[in-house]
């Protein structure tokens, strides 16, 4: 049974064996990395250290790489901020261009019928159509 | 044989290139007779394509080693159906298999447009065969399925085991489809911007396409992750590795699309927008094939370094610089009626859909790419996994979720306060009340409370689109419930199964929101007759099993299972060891029910001591995500099955067109 900071760290932490996945979600037989680092993160929990403390444990040790997201400083804080600022400035630019597009609430209706071109017409003859059916 | 093959691919390159030019110059010089030229010549190019796919497929089914290709993907024990998909299990193979989808899509295209959008047709032609040329470009130059060895092996590499699992022989093929059928779309846009014909056609031309192409985009992706849930026994079913979120970008810009063209042919507005989205998911498709082949970025997809990446990267930015210079060129006749009134409105509803979409699809791209990113400026290689992909896309696929419930139900224009009240009091207090409830029982996993409110309030406005309806139709029609409800479904298939797709996306982010917050994992090293205890399930080992043949040895641990103390049956968690490639394979076993999966993974075992390690998963209500997935599919082909007021409507605006251009022409 394991305890919960040491499954947070193997979240945090991708295995080098290539597979691609966390150190917790690798489940090669013998896996040659995950294994070890598995072991590792005990042994250093085993000596009183927090996840963060682990966690710039084996970043020092192993190059940034190893862990599982970009780190919350400097540079790596354009991966986190950009989605959502792009997001947000996207829906900005919606709502900016939208109220140009909103008609002058002063200008009266228009209430004589559009006039109806072929694709349209065929449309509400459908329409029709499948009404009487 | 294997020089026909040859020969074919190289005719077929050039009856491609000859398609393209003649083609364009039939438009151009109007000069029919070329642009029926060019017809022929696709017609031709598929059939040459057919005979180099044809002449691998022989050669992969009667073991011809003496082929690099088939020496590389297959072995004398390999059994048929993965010698069949051996075809799309390698490089090489792969390209041909994708030059062979795409052609014969662009035959069905030509003959389904014989008699009709003549002045769309040549430019069509000149896309599709210049996507085609380019795949078979690399086919000759670059990487030939045909390559002979100096001495014929005696032996085959095999296929990598974890391609030899049931979901090979359909998850690539329906992935496949979905990326080339979004080729069709993008042909027709680029037609429609060659010849400044921005109006309805093209858009209803395609329409059935683009929706082939989401079919199986999402059925592909869907099958993937089921494949990756029971071949690479780690509980999982989605791991945002790059070559998953290749797939996953086309299907978000795809699925926007098909929401905003909606707009397009209500209001006549954003043709700009969708135009963008057509030619962003094509795009995304080459972009997501370059990902596979290029090595840019580590990935367990990646096919093995093969130098195609430059070629890809020019391909894409050539295909950019001639849309973005089309767009611009014709920004005048993309100009729509845009209008919305309030922000309370489905207009409104389906921007913000649109943004959520296309923001998941980027946010997916800019953690794909970061890698390469961050090298670039700060020199250090870093991984951007799945953590990252999940804190990020949580919340916007939320909110997503939530314009589920919106979009489909606000009125167009404006939203009076009775419409809110009417469509959306009830639906809203059930979702409170539902995530009340969660709350109260002791839930604190916010998220997945937050999901399944917004869940319940989508399922309730969507039953009372139903329940409406069929009461409209029993009042107005004197029909019983039954055929009222199946009448209603029947006359708005657009809409009604569009609810249905949606039903299945509340299944599917339930089935994920519940089983990534409430998995139980656990890990033990245990004897014969150890007892296992992990939520409600004990697990006895009883036994283990050895098997072998040629291909393969085996062992299987037999598993006694109980739940509350009552015996279920018993499962067989394996580990196999193909031979020819020296590699394990983990063979997960299930028990699934809608309530929950129990995912047994043999770990390993050791003979000298008899301790096998086995590791134990519970994801609960995960098979909702299947189910979920299955009820899009459904969905979608009540979506596409046609109407004829729908074919009306394509003829009378097919009828304006062709119209315009005899005038033109005379």
């Amino acid at each position: 049974m394991k305890n919960a900071t040491q499954t947070e760290i193997e979240e945090a932490l991708t295995c080098q064996c290539g597979c691609g996945l966390t150190v917790h979600s690798c489940n090669h037989v013998q896996c040659p990395s995950g294994i070890p680092l598995k072991q590792e993160i005990a042994t250093q929990l085993g000596e009183g250290k927090t996840r963060a403390e682990v966690l710039t444990y084996f970043a020092t040790k192993y190059g940034e790489k190893i862990l599982s997201a970009p780190t919350t400083t400097g540079f790596n804080l354009v991966a986190w901020v950009t989605p959502f600022a792009a997001v947000l400035a996207a829906g900005a630019v919606i709502v900016v261009v939208s109220r140009r597009w909103r008609r002058p609430p002063s200008a009266p209706p228009d209430s004589r019928p559009a006039p109806i071109d072929d694709a349209r017409r065929a449309r509400l003859e459908a329409e029709l159509d499948r009404f009487d059916a | 044989m294997v020089d026909l093959g040859l020969l074919s691919l190289r005719l077929a390159l050039i009856g491609g290139l000859y398609a393209v030019l003649a083609a364009i110059y039939g438009a151009v010089a109007r000069r029919p007779a070329y642009a029926r030229s060019a017809r022929q010549a696709a017609y031709a190019v598929h059939a040459l394509v057919a005979v180099a796919a044809l002449v691998l497929w022989r050669a992969l089914v009667t073991r011809d080693f003496s082929l690099e290709y088939v020496a590389s993907y297959a072995s004398s024990t390999l059994s048929l159906p993965y010698r069949i998909a051996a075809l799309w299990g390698g490089q090489a193979g792969s390209l041909l298999f994708w030059a062979l989808i795409l052609t014969t899509m662009s035959t069905v295209v030509h003959l389904q447009n014989r008699e009709r959008n003549a002045a769309l047709m040549p430019y069509v032609t000149a896309t599709l065969m210049a996507i085609a040329a380019f795949f078979l470009g690399l086919l000759v130059f670059m990487t030939s399925p045909f390559e002979r060895l100096p001495v014929p092996a005696a032996e085959g590499a095999d296929l990598n085991p974890l391609l030899q699992n049931y979901w090979m022989l359909i998850h690539p093929p329906a992935l496949y489809l979905g990326y080339v059928g979004c080729s069709v779309p993008f042909a027709f846009a680029i037609a429609a911007l060659a010849t400044g014909r921005l109006g309805d056609v093209w858009i209803r031309t395609t329409r059935r396409w683009t929706l082939f192409a989401w079919f199986f985009l999402t059925l592909g992706n869907m099958l993937g992750a089921r494949w990756a849930y029971e071949e690479l026994g780690w509980g999982g079913y989605w791991a945002w590795d790059p070559v998953e979120n290749a797939a996953f970008m086309p299907w978000l810009s795809c699925t926007a699309f098909l929401h905003s063209v909606m707009i397009q042919e209500k209001k006549n507005m954003l043709k700009m927008w969708n135009m963008v989205l057509v030619l962003l998911t094509f795009c995304l498709t080459i972009f997501g094939t370059f990902l596979t082949r290029s090595g840019v970025v580590s990935s367990v997809h990646s096919f093995t370094q093969s130098g195609l990446g430059p070629f890809f990267v020019a391909f894409l930015l050539s295909v950019i610089a001639v849309v973005a210079g089309l767009v611009v060129w014709r920004r005048p006749l993309l100009r729509g009626e845009n209008e919305i009134d309030s922000f309370l409105s489905r207009e409104a509803a389906f921007l913000f859909n649109n943004l959520l979409l296309v923001g998941i699809a980027f946010a997916t791209f800019w953690g794909t790419v970061f890698p390469v990113i961050s090298e670039a400026v700060r020199g250090i290689k870093i991984t951007v996994g799945p953590p990252f992909f999940n804190k990020v896309n949580a919340p916007l696929g939320l909110a997503l979720l939530f314009m589920t419930g919106v979009g489909p139900v606000i009125a167009w224009r404006r939203a009076s306060a009775r419409n809110l009240r009417r469509s959306f009091a009830v639906p809203l207090g059930v979702g409170f009340a539902t995530g009340a409830a969660i709350f109260a029982s002791g839930w604190r996993n916010y998220y997945a409370v937050v999901c399944f409110s917004l869940a319940v309030f989508v399922l309730a406005t969507i039953f009372m689109e139903f329940y409406r309806g069929t009461r409209a139709r029993q009042a107005l029609m004197g029909e019983p419930a039954p055929r009222a409800l199946a009448n209603l479904v029947g006359k708005n298939r657009r809409r009604y199964g569009g609810y249905v797709i949606h039903v299945g996306v509340v299944m599917v982010f339930v089935g994920v929101a519940a089983s990534s917050a409430f998995r139980l994992e656990e890990q033990e090293t245990i004897r014969k007759g150890d007892v296992v205890q992990v939520g409600a399930f004990t697990l006895t080992y009883q036994d283990i099993h050895f098997t072998e043949d040629a291909h393969y040895s085996s062992m299987l641990a037999e598993i006694a299972v109980a739940k509350n103390g009552a015996p279920v049956g018993t499962l067989f968690p394996e580990k196999r060891f193909y031979k020819k490639q020296q590699q394990p394979t983990t063979e997960v076993a299930l028990r699934s029910t809608l309530a929950e999966d129990l995912y047994l993974v043999l770990g390993s075992y050791d003979d000298a001591t008899g301790l096998m390690t086995m590791i134990v998963f519970v994801n609960p209500l995960v098979n909702w995500l299947w189910i979920g997935g299955l009820v899009m599919v459904l969905g979608t082909v009540i979506v596409m099955s046609p109407t004829a007021a729908e074919q009306r409507a394509l003829a009378a605006a097919l009828a304006v067109e062709e119209r315009g251009l005899e005038a033109a022409l005379r």
